[in-house]
């Protein structure tokens, strides 16, 4: 690094194509954003992340703005601050007031409201008509399309674009009547959508939500997060699972995760209600005069170590091939991949997540 | 009838295919169809969602049947006046469209592709647009130099008049770098309403790496209350061809687009047959007079949105993207049309140019009043006695141009205000200024693409403010939160239908807003816009305190 800026006074290196934003960010400036999520291209639509900058005539959005040698920059002064409180309360006119947001809608659902709340934005000033036309007609079971919260700030938009390469989602009309739309206007599953789920997670109003976790909204309890890996194929996607005491209430992609950097799939995102379904075998089951009935462990592992053994027996331990679910947890298939290595001496066994 | 394909394989290999394709789509159905869509996505490998929500940015992409027959009115601000909204209501099926750029005749009414003009009560006619008048001020002109001349639109009738000699000894004589250096030294200045310096902006294209470079001549012109590139190109298109055949000879650049606003039907064909004379004289396409230069020129057809007349918004609407402004830098000197090197210029900034090169950067100079360099049309419309396009010396006083040249106001009325740069300017009360950059932004307005529109002391100003910043709202991209949710605020609050009652509040809250879009607004239009509400505020206090006190 052998370019230099000046920020709030201090100096700061930086390389060569980094903006004004990602220099203060690392510098622990809290700049404040709504349209921003670092794996897109910036947009520069919100201009809550204006900053002064020396001998520029007005204050520059610094997610567009390269920063440049001898670059000085002021990212918090009395005017800018005022520009962020003036936008912050335009942006929250827009929707309709007092409406809770249950941070199950999704990851990046609460930052308007905690925008709201720093710039004390209450929605008293600048009301008028809103923007937003929610799409409460959509039939489809994964995504809450509540656009009375949209601020059209078109992360979701991008994020399809750009991260997933779908295409599905597009901006309709011009100005107040700007809405998030599909082709031609129609429902998502009518759409280019695969059900990712990016949208929904990088929505920072919660317009976009997660709806089989927001079927937990009224489960009492704090939602805790614990770090896991996607079991449903080999591409080891970094998630956080979210429950209430012991209840599972929904899952989300980490930022963070090497492998898949906030993206998940439709199976990752949306289908994991089966883990407490009422359908799951909870004894296991033996086939008896040709029906599964219920049976004890000792039974059970006894029918099932006579079968390995006769079958090893006749045709030799290769003749043993097994596969895991991806619909087990993590340590059974490491289980069962010993089991079939160690026990048998073979090294014939799968998972049905190597897809 | 043309089949879909016959369509797609007529314009698909096209450079800048997607609005071509659209209105040939358009024009064959009467609106855009679901199928046409599908089509066109298809064809040009545009994601259809994409496709949707792009075509339904313009607003005389009609998606119901039979739409492109309906009649569209103009409705702004001088239509206004002269009773658009009656107009609107006796035409069946019409709805409105914002200032169609002929604030010097009756109102404009757009029906397919026939340009009628009309007032209320009144039959329809399909009349040429009115030529400026004789030069009243009796000031050498340079773009207007020659255009009252019969037969000037045409090749040999601008031949006549000096057509093409300056391109000939471009291309015969000089080097690029002698046409640049007579730019310079001419202190020619975009006449679109940025101003930035031709000389700078074409050495930059010039000299940037990347090919091949394009030339587009902004004819967008969509700023209510200007009609000065429709009568330039009208009445002297080769003079817009010239120009942009010297810009290319001058940067390398190959390719050529004039981007041409929707509302110019009869405008498109002008200029089509113009470029054809030309062609075939030699004096276009390939090996121009002979030379190893060659230069294509190609007319797109906007399809209706104000913002697309912003140079970025308009490389992205050529494209085929959404017209979005783009984030600056990278300019488009560097980074224009398909990420290569551009020149865009307006109109009348390229039909000067001919003139400045045949006579010579100091002639052009000097057309200028004092200190100022050459001259610009102003398009003067409203509440004068001879509205009309009027090319004047830079720096002449304002007064000057409203009372001798245009005959000053209705017998019995004064002026009340002036609006300057058509909206984007604000309002001007004081009269006492002159028409250049300098006295205007020192007087907290601009002169911008120079359209100036009257208003008598018969006239609401906050009614005529509250239509001003509907447009800008109408018009607003939608891209950046300040001008998107700013323009409907401050014209809700101009209308009376929302906002607060107590009249220090109401100051406040249009003031907090009009200074946070004019400091962050992404664009020209956002930063603009609150210039209206802002004189206003400054200018007419009684009127808005009786706004207030009435109603809100």
């Amino acid at each position: 690094m052998s370019a230099k800026l000046t920020l709030d006074g201090r100096e700061v290196l930086f390389e060569e194509g980094e903006t004004i934003y990602e220099i203060a960010r690392r510098s622990k400036k809290d700049v404040p954003t709504l349209c921003y999520d670092d794996r897109l291209d910036p947009l520069g639509a919100c201009r809550l992340c204006v900053v002064e900058l020396e001998g520029a005539r007005n204050p520059v959005a610094s997610c567009t703005t390269m920063a440049t040698d001898g670059m000085v920059v002021r990212t918090s002064t009395e005017a800018i601050e005022k520009h962020r409180k003036t936008l912050t309360e335009l942006v929250v006119s827009e929707n309709p007031r007092g409406v809770e947001i249950d941070p199950l809608r999704g990851m990046a659902s609460q930052e308007l409201a905690l925008l709201a709340v720093r710039y004390e934005a209450d929605g008293s000033r600048f009301e008028g008509a809103t923007s937003g036309r929610s799409r409460k007609d959509d039939p489809n079971p994964m995504i809450l399309r509540d656009y009375d919260q949209c601020i059209s700030c078109y992360r979701c938009v991008r994020v399809c674009a750009e991260q997933e390469g779908d295409y599905a989602i597009s901006v309709e009309n011009r100005g107040f009547q700007t809405r998030i739309t599909t082709e031609f206007a129609g429902f998502l599953e009518d759409s280019a959508c695969t059900f990712c789920g990016q949208c929904v997670q990088t929505c920072p109003t919660g317009a976009l939500g997660d709806l089989r976790a927001l079927q937990n909204a009224d489960v009492p309890g704090e939602i805790e997060k614990t770090r896991s890996i996607c079991p449903y194929c080999g591409v080891g996607c970094s998630v956080d699972i979210l429950s209430k005491d012991d209840k599972l209430v929904g899952v989300q992609p980490a930022m963070d995760g090497p492998a898949n950097e906030g993206a998940l799939c439709v199976k990752g995102q949306f289908a994991w209600e089966w883990v407490q379904h009422d359908d799951r075998l909870k004894t296991p089951l033996v086939r008896k005069d040709g029906e599964l009935v219920p049976a004890s462990w000792d039974e059970a592992f006894e029918r099932a170590a006579e079968g390995f053994r006769g079958v090893e027996a006749k045709h030799g331990r290769h003749a043993i091939y097994a596969v895991a679910s991806g619909r087990a947890p993590h340590e059974s298939a490491y289980s069962v991949q010993k089991f079939v290595r160690a026990g048998f001496g073979t090294n014939y066994i799968d998972n049905c997540s190597r897809a | 009838m043309p089949t879909d394909q016959d369509l797609l394989e007529r314009w698909k290999d096209e450079p800048a295919p997607l609005l071509p394709l659209l209105h040939a789509f358009h024009e064959r159905d009467s609106y855009l169809s679901d199928d046409a869509l599908r089509v066109v996505s298809k064809g040009l490998r545009i994601p259809l969602a994409d496709l949707y929500g792009t075509v339904t940015f313009y607003h005389h992409f009609s998606r119901v049947e039979g739409g492109r027959g309906r009649p569209r009115v103009c409705d702004g601000p001088i239509c206004k006046l002269k009773g658009a909204d009656t107009l609107l209501a006796e035409l069946d099926g019409a709805t409105a469209m914002p200032c169609a750029g002929r604030c010097d005749d009756p109102i404009p009414v757009l029906v397919e592709d026939r340009y009628m003009v009309g007032t209320p009560g009144s039959e329809l006619a399909e009349t040429p647009a009115p030529m400026p008048t004789p030069n009243p001020g009796e000031r050498e002109e340079c773009c207007f130099a020659h255009i009252r001349a019969e037969g000037r639109a045409t090749l040999a009738g601008y031949r006549d008049t000096g057509g093409y000699r300056a391109l000939a000894r471009a291309v015969q004589e000089q080097t690029p770098g002698d046409v640049l250096d007579v730019v310079d030294a001419s202190g020619l200045a975009g006449r679109g309403g940025a101003g930035f310096p031709t000389g700078r902006k074409w050495r930059a294209v010039a000299d940037a790496p990347g090919e091949p470079k394009t030339i587009v001549c902004n004819a967008d012109e969509g700023e209510p209350g200007c009609f000065k590139d429709r009568v330039l190109m009208d009445y002297d298109p080769h003079a817009v061809l010239e120009g942009m055949a010297l810009a290319a000879y001058a940067t390398g650049a190959t390719r050529g687009f004039i981007y041409l606003r929707y509302e110019y039907p009869h405008t498109q064909a002008i200029l089509e047959r113009a470029i054809a004379e030309a062609t075939e004289a030699g004096l276009l396409g390939q090996g121009i007079l002979g030379t190893g230069f060659s230069f294509l020129i190609y007319v797109r057809r906007g399809a209706g949105a104000y913002i697309c007349g912003e140079e970025t918004s308009l490389l992205n609407s050529l494209e085929g993207k959404h017209p979005f402004p783009r984030n600056r830098p990278p300019y488009p000197v560097t980074h224009g049309y398909e990420d290569l090197p551009t020149a865009v210029n307006n109109v009348e900034t390229l039909a000067s140019v001919p003139q400045i090169l045949d006579r010579g950067a100091d002639w052009y100079r000097s057309l200028g009043e004092g200190e100022h360099a050459g001259t610009k049309i102003i398009s003067l419309s409203g509440d004068v006695l001879r509205p009309g396009n009027y090319e004047v010396p830079i720096g002449l006083p304002l007064e000057t141009l409203l009372f001798e040249w245009a005959g000053g106001p209705p017998p019995g009325r004064s002026i009340q205000a002036v609006t300057m740069a058509g909206l984007s300017g604000g309002f001007v009360r004081d009269l006492d200024v002159t028409l250049d950059e300098p006295c205007l932004r020192g007087r907290g307005s601009f002169l911008g693409a120079g359209g100036i529109m009257v208003f008598d002391d018969s006239r609401d100003m906050i009614e005529v403010a509250r239509q001003a910043m509907s447009f800008f709202a109408h018009e607003s991209c939608g891209k950046c939160f300040p001008c998107r949710i700013g323009t409907q605020r401050l014209t809700e609050r101009l209308a009376g239908e929302a906002g607060p009652r107590n009249a220090d509040v109401w100051r406040a809250e249009v003031h907090d807003i009009g200074h946070t879009m004019a400091a962050v607004s992404a664009c020209g239009l956002g930063i603009a816009a609150p210039l209206i509400t802002e004189s206003l505020l400054r200018d007419f206090p009684d009127a808005v305190n009786a706004h207030l006190e009435n109603g809100r």
